[in-house]
C-alpha cells in the first residue's frame, strides 16, 4: 500500500517540476520564530492578508521557532507537499542551504526572506527580498557619529548570538563606526538576546562598570528601549544617546519624547507583501534580480512627522 | 516474544505509547492526504533520529536515576566540530566530533562519581558550559560544509529507506539488546533501583554510572554528526531545548524519573509519538500557537492513561 | 541550624566576592550591590515558591512560562481595565493555573517534572495566543503607580529587593515555625509515613503549586513594572536558572529537606557570578564556560562541608 502511494506521489512530483502550473499557486513559508517578537507576527499577518486579498494564491503557514533543524524539517515536509514555490526566513544563513539545494532539485523555486543566505546558496534560490541588515548597521553608525559629532565612548548591545541580523547589524555597524568615526570608542559589546529585560540588565551592568558612556546602539529597539530604561534609572539618560534599528512603536514614542536619538525604520508588512510579490513574480516567469532590498530609511526626531507609528 | 496476556495487562512497559502511537497514527492518516505515504513516514523516521538518538542514551542514564541535561549542547558541539574539522578530512572530523562527546560524558561522569554532586545541577552546569565552548569554537559562526558529499550522505537512501533512519533504528536495537541481554544493563537497572544492595551486590556504582554517560555523551554526539550530515551545516545555537523534549519522550515512553524502571522500546514509542505529533499537526497545518497547546495538553493526556492503565498493578508512592 | 548548614556555600560566596573585587573596583561598591540584588529578586522571588515545591517532594518547570504569562497579562490589562483590576485578574488567573498543576499533581498523582514539563509548553502557547504574538506595552510609563513595584524605592531600599526579602522571611518563618510546614517537609521526606500519620498528602502538594504561583505573580509585577512591556517569551529560560540557585544554595531535590535561607544565598550567588564576570568584561562564552566550572565547583564543597561536618560529629 505504502509503495502505491510513493509512486503516486513521486510521479507527481515529476510533473510539477517540468509543468509550471498557472495557478491558483500553493505557496509554502516558513518562518523564523513568530511570537518571538511584534516584527516577525506583525509580518505573519500581512502575509496572510496579502495571500488572503490575492484569489490566485493558497498558502501553507509554518513557523520553526527559532529552530533550524525543524526548519530543515518544515522544508522537507513543503517539497513532501509538493508547493509551487516555497519561501524561507531563515533561522541561519549557511544551515539551511542543503535544503534549499533539495528544493531546488525538486523543482521547486525558493525566495528567502528578510534574512540573507550565505553566498554559497545564492545559486540555488531564486530570489531575495527583505532589508539590508549590514546597511541599516552602517545607518546606525553614521547615525552616532552624527549625534556624538565624532567624539565619544558608546556601547553596544546586540541581539541573539548566532543570528544572521544580529551578527550582520553588528558588523555593519562596526565596520562604519570604524571608518567614519575613528574618534568614537566601542568601549565593549554584550548579547542582549532581543529581549528588553535582558538588555536592561545588560545596560545596568555598563552603567556600574563605565562612569562615562557617551551612547548605546542596540540591535533593534525594544533592546534599547531597555537600555534607555536603566539609564533612566541610574539618572544618566540624559547624557547618552539612544540609538536603534527596526523601530517598534515604544521607540518612536521614545524619539517623539525627545529620549531616544534615532532608529530604522523597517515595515514588517512592506517585508511580507514583497516577498509574497517576489515569488509572484517567479512562478509568473517573469526575469526576477536575485537581491530585492526593500527601502529602510533612517529615522530620527526632525522627520519623524514624515512616518507613521509602527503597528507593534 | 511478549505474550499478548501480558501485553494487555500493562506488564510490559510498551502498552500504552505504543496504543497511543497508532492511534495518532490513524488519526493524521484520515486527517491529512499528505500524511500516510512512505517518503513522509520516512521523513518521520529522519525527523525524529535526533531526539530518537538523544532518548536511547538519555533512557540509560535515567533507569541509572541520573539525568543529563546536556546532550543538547553536547549535540551542538559535534554538529560545528563534525563541520568546522572537515578540511582536515571526513574521518578525522566525525571522529573529533565523536571523542568530544565520549569526552563530555565522562567529564559528567567523573563529577557525579567523584564529588557526589546531583546529575542534574553538574550537567545543568554542562549545558550552559559546552554552550560556551560552541562560540568559543566557532567564534559564534555558523559553518556550512563546503563538500556536498557529507549533506549527501545525510539525504542518502538504501532501497526507500533513509540511511539516517537506518542508523537509528539499528542503534535502537543494539541498545534495547544491551539493556535486556547483558550484564550491563541488568547492573544498570540495579543501580537505579536500590544503589546500596548493588553495591552490596559488587558494582562498582560510579564507574558504572560514569559509563552510562559516556554512552549518552556518545549518542548526543552522534545525534549532531547526523544531523549536520543531515543540513549540511552547523549552528551554534543547534541542540537548544533538545534536553526537554528528550526527556519528556523518554519519561512518556515508561521510564522512571527515579531510576531502576524503563526500556528502550518505550523510549522509541515516546519519541515516535512526539515526531508523529508535530509532522502531523504540520500536514494539517495546525497554527503554531496551538500547536504548542496541544502538545501540552496530549502529554498530560497520556500520562493520566498511563496512571489509569497501570494503577491496579502498581502500589508505589513515588513521585 | 538551618543557618548552619548553609555556612560551606556561604564560605563559598564571600570567598568569591573577594576575589571578582580583586578583578573589578566597582564590584563591591555599593550601588553595584543594590543593583544585582534588585536583578537577581525576580529569580529570587520565583525560586522561594518553587523551594516550597522541592521541600514537598515535587519540581515546577512551569514557572519560565507562567512569569511569560502573567507578566503580559498584567501589562496588557494595565491599560485596559486600569493597575488594580489588572493586578487582581492576573493574581486570580496565575492562580488558577498553578491550581491546575496542583491538581494533576496532588491529585492525580501524575508526575511532577512532566506535568510541569507539559504545561510549560502550553502555558507559552496561551500567551501567544492571547497576544497574538505582539509586543505589550503600557502607553503612559510616566504616570502610573504601577512603576512603583519594579522602579520604586521605599527608604532607599528598591522595591523588588523588599518584596523578595519580605517573601523570603514569611516563607522562611512558615516553613520552619508552623504546623503546614512541617507537614510539607514530612509529605516530601516520606510519603508513606505521612500519609499513615493522617496528613492529607493531596491538598499539601496541591498548596505547594499554589504557593509557587503567587510567587510569580509577584515577580510579573516586578519584572512588568520594571520594563513597563512585556515579550511573550520573557520568562524564557527562568525555570532552569531558578534551580540552579535553588540547589547552588544547597536543598536537595529529592524533598523533604532544604529552607528558603539557602535558597535566597544560591540566588544571590548566581547573580553575581553573572554580574562579576561581565564587569570582568569578558564575552559571553567565556562567562557561560567560567559559570560551568563555579556551580559545579560551589556545590561540591559544599558537599565536602558537610561531609566533613558530619565526619567530626561521629567521631
Amino acid at each position: 500500500m505504502f509503495k502505491k502511494t510513493a509512486l503516486a506521489a513521486s510521479i507527481v512530483m515529476m510533473s510539477t517540476a517540468t509543468v509550471y502550473a498557472e495557478g491558483p499557486y500553493r505557496i509554502g513559508i516558513t518562518q523564523n520564530n513568530v511570537g518571538v517578537d511584534s516584527y516577525q507576527t506583525t509580518y505573519e499577518s500581512a502575509f496572510e492578508a496579502a495571500a488572503e486579498a490575492n484569489e490566485n494564491v493558497e498558502i501553507v503557514v509554518l513557523d520553526a521557532g527559532g529552530d533550524v533543524a525543524r526548519q530543515i524539517g518544515q522544508i522537507n515536509n513543503l517539497i513532501q507537499q509538493r508547493v509551487d514555490a516555497i519561501i524561507i526566513w531563515p533561522t541561519n544563513g549557511q544551515a539551511v542551504i542543503p535544503a534549499i539545494r533539495q528544493a531546488h532539485k525538486a523543482g521547486i523555486p525558493v525566495v528567502v526572506t528578510n534574512s540573507k543566505i550565505a553566498e554559497a546558496g545564492l545559486e540555488y534560490i531564486a530570489a531575495f527580498s527583505g532589508p539590508d541588515n549590514v546597511q541599516q548597521g552602517a545607518s546606525s553608525a553614521e547615525m552616532m557619529c552624527d549625534a556624538l559629532d565624532g567624539e565619544g565612548q558608546i556601547v553596544q548591545i546586540s541581539g541573539q548570538p548566532g543570528y544572521t541580523t544580529a551578527m550582520e547589524r553588528a558588523g555593519g555597524f562596526e565596520e562604519r563606526l570604524a571608518e567614519l568615526c575613528p574618534g568614537v570608542e566601542l568601549l565593549e559589546t554584550q548579547p542582549g538576546n532581543w529581549n528588553r529585560e535582558r538588555a536592561q540588565r545588560v545596560m545596568e551592568d555598563f552603567l556600574t562598570k563605565y562612569d562615562r558612556i557617551d551612547g548605546v546602539y542596540a540591535g533593534d529597539d525594544n533592546m534599547g528601549v531597555g537600555a534607555l530604561n536603566a539609564a533612566k534609572g541610574a539618572g544618566r539618560a540624559d547624557e547618552i544617546v539612544f540609538i536603534g534599528a527596526t523601530n517598534f512603536a515604544v521607540g518612536y514614542d521614545a524619539i517623539e519624547r525627545g529620549e531616544y536619538y534615532g532608529s530604522i525604520y523597517q515595515s514588517p508588512v512592506d517585508d511580507a507583501e514583497a516577498a509574497l510579490q517576489t515569488a509572484l513574480d517567479v512562478l509568473g516567469g517573469q526575469e526576477v534580480p536575485k537581491m530585492n532590498f526593500f527601502e529602510t530609511p533612517k529615522i530620527t526626531a526632525e522627520i519623524l512627522g514624515e512616518f507613521d507609528r509602527p503597528v507593534f | 516474544m511478549t505474550s499478548l496476556k501480558g501485553f494487555f495487562r500493562g506488564k510490559t512497559a510498551i502498552q500504552p505509547i505504543w496504543i497511543f502511537v497508532i492511534a495518532i497514527f490513524i488519526f493524521f492518516s484520515f486527517m491529512s492526504e499528505y500524511f500516510l505515504s512512505l517518503s513522509n513516514i520516512t521523513n518521520i523516521l529522519v525527523q525524529t533520529s535526533t531526539i530518537g538518538l538523544l532518548a536511547l542514551g538519555m533512557t540509560y542514564v535515567m533507569i541509572n536515576g541520573n539525568i543529563d541535561l546536556s546532550v543538547g549542547a553536547t549535540l551542538g558541539l559535534a554538529a560545528s566540530l563534525v563541520v568546522g574539522i572537515q578540511p582536515l578530512g571526513l574521518t578525522v572530523a566525525v571522529l573529533a566530533a565523536l571523542a568530544a562527546g565520549i569526552v563530555i560524558g565522562a567529564i559528567n561522569g567523573l563529577i557525579v562519581w567523584k564529588t557526589g554532586v546531583n546529575a542534574f545541577i553538574v550537567t545543568l552546569g554542562a549545558m550552559i558550559g559546552v554552550r560556551g565552548l560552541i562560540f568559543l569554537y566557532t567564534q559564534e559562526q555558523s559553518f556550512y560544509a563546503t563538500n556536498f558529499a557529507f549533506a549527501d550522505f545525510g539525504a542518502s537512501t538504501i532501497g526507500p529507506i533513509p540511511v539516517l533512519a537506518i542508523i537509528f533504528l539499528l542503534c535502537t536495537l543494539v541498545m534495547h539488546l544491551v539493556l535486556t541481554r547483558t550484564g550491563h544493563g541488568r547492573n544498570t537497572f540495579a543501580v537505579g533501583g536500590n544503589p546500596e544492595a548493588s553495591i552490596d551486590a559488587g558494582i562498582r556504582l560510579g564507574r558504572h554510572m560514569m559509563i552510562n554517560f559516556i554512552i549518552v555523551g556518545f549518542f548526543a554526539a552522534l545525534a549532531g554528526v547526523l544531523l549536520a550530515s543531515q543540513m549540511g551545516a552547523a549552528t551554534p545555537n543547534l541542540g537548544r531545548d533538545y534536553e526537554l523534549w528528550t526527556i519528556t519522550a523518554v519519561v512518556l515512553g515508561g521510564t522512571k524519573l527515579t531510576g531502576g524502571y524503563g526500556s528502550i522500546t518505550g523510549t522509541l514509542g515516546g519519541v515516535l509519538a512526539i515526531g508523529i505529533l508535530r509532522n502531523g499537526m504540520n500536514m494539517m497545518q495546525v497554527p503554531a500557537f496551538y500547536v504548542l497547546v496541544i502538545l501540552g495538553a496530549i502529554l498530560i493526556s497520556v500520562l493520566i492513561i498511563d496512571k489509569k492503565l497501570n494503577a491496579p498493578s502498581t502500589k508505589e508512592v513515588r513521585i | 541550624m538551618s543557618f548552619l548548614s548553609a555556612q560551606g556555600i556561604l564560605v563559598f560566596f564571600l570567598l568569591g566576592m573577594v576575589v571578582f573585587s580583586f578583578f573589578s573596583e566597582q564590584f563591591l561598591s555599593q550601588s553595584n550591590i543594590m543593583t544585582v540584588v534588585r536583578q537577581a529578586s525576580i529569580i529570587g522571588i520565583i525560586a522561594v515558591g518553587v523551594t516550597v515545591v522541592i521541600i514537598g517532594g515535587n519540581l515546577d518547570l512551569s514557572v519560565g512560562s507562567l512569569l511569560s504569562f502573567s507578566t503580559v497579562l498584567v501589562v496588557d490589562l494595565h491599560d485596559k481595565i486600569g493597575p488594580v483590576n489588572a493586578i487582581l485578574l492576573m493574581f486570580a488567573l496565575t492562580l488558577l493555573i498553578g491550581a491546575v498543576n496542583g491538581f494533576l499533581i496532588g491529585f492525580m498523582r501524575l508526575n511532577s517534572l512532566i506535568v510541569t514539563l507539559a504545561m510549560l509548553s502550553a502555558i507559552q502557547g496561551l500567551v501567544l495566543i492571547y497576544s497574538g504574538g505582539q509586543n505589550v506595552d503600557i502607553a503612559n510609563q510616566q504616570g502610573t503607580w504601577f512603576a512603583f513595584f519594579g522602579r520604586g524605592y521605599v527608604a532607599g531600599i528598591a522595591v523588588p529587593i523588599l518584596l523578595f526579602g519580605l517573601l523570603a522571611i514569611v516563607v522562611q518563618v512558615v516553613m520552619s515555625y508552623t504546623g503546614y510546614g512541617r507537614r510539607i517537609f514530612a509529605v516530601g521526606g516520606n510519603p508513606m509515613a505521612a500519609v499513615y500519620s493522617g496528613i492529607r498528602k493531596n491538598w499539601c502538594v496541591f498548596s505547594t503549586y499554589l504557593i509557587s504561583a503567587f510567587c510569580v505573580a509577584c515577580a510579573a509585577l516586578v519584572l512588568g513594572s520594571r520594563v513597563m512591556g512585556s515579550q511573550n517569551n520573557v520568562g524564557q529560560g527562568y525555570e532552569l536558572l531558578v534551580l540552579a540557585g535553588i540547589i547552588l544554595g544547597g536543598t536537595s531535590l529529592l524533598g523533604g529537606a532544604g529552607s528558603i535561607w539557602k535558597t535566597v544565598i544560591g540566588v544571590l550567588i548566581l547573580g553575581f557570578i553573572q554580574n562579576g564576570l561581565l564587569l570582568m568584561g569578558y564575552p559571553y562564552y567565556i562567562q557561560w564556560i567560567v559559570t560551568w566550572v563555579i556551580i559545579i565547583l560551589a556545590v561540591w564543597l559544599d558537599l565536602a562541608n558537610k561531609r566533613k561536618r558530619l565526619l567530626t560529629t561521629h567521631s
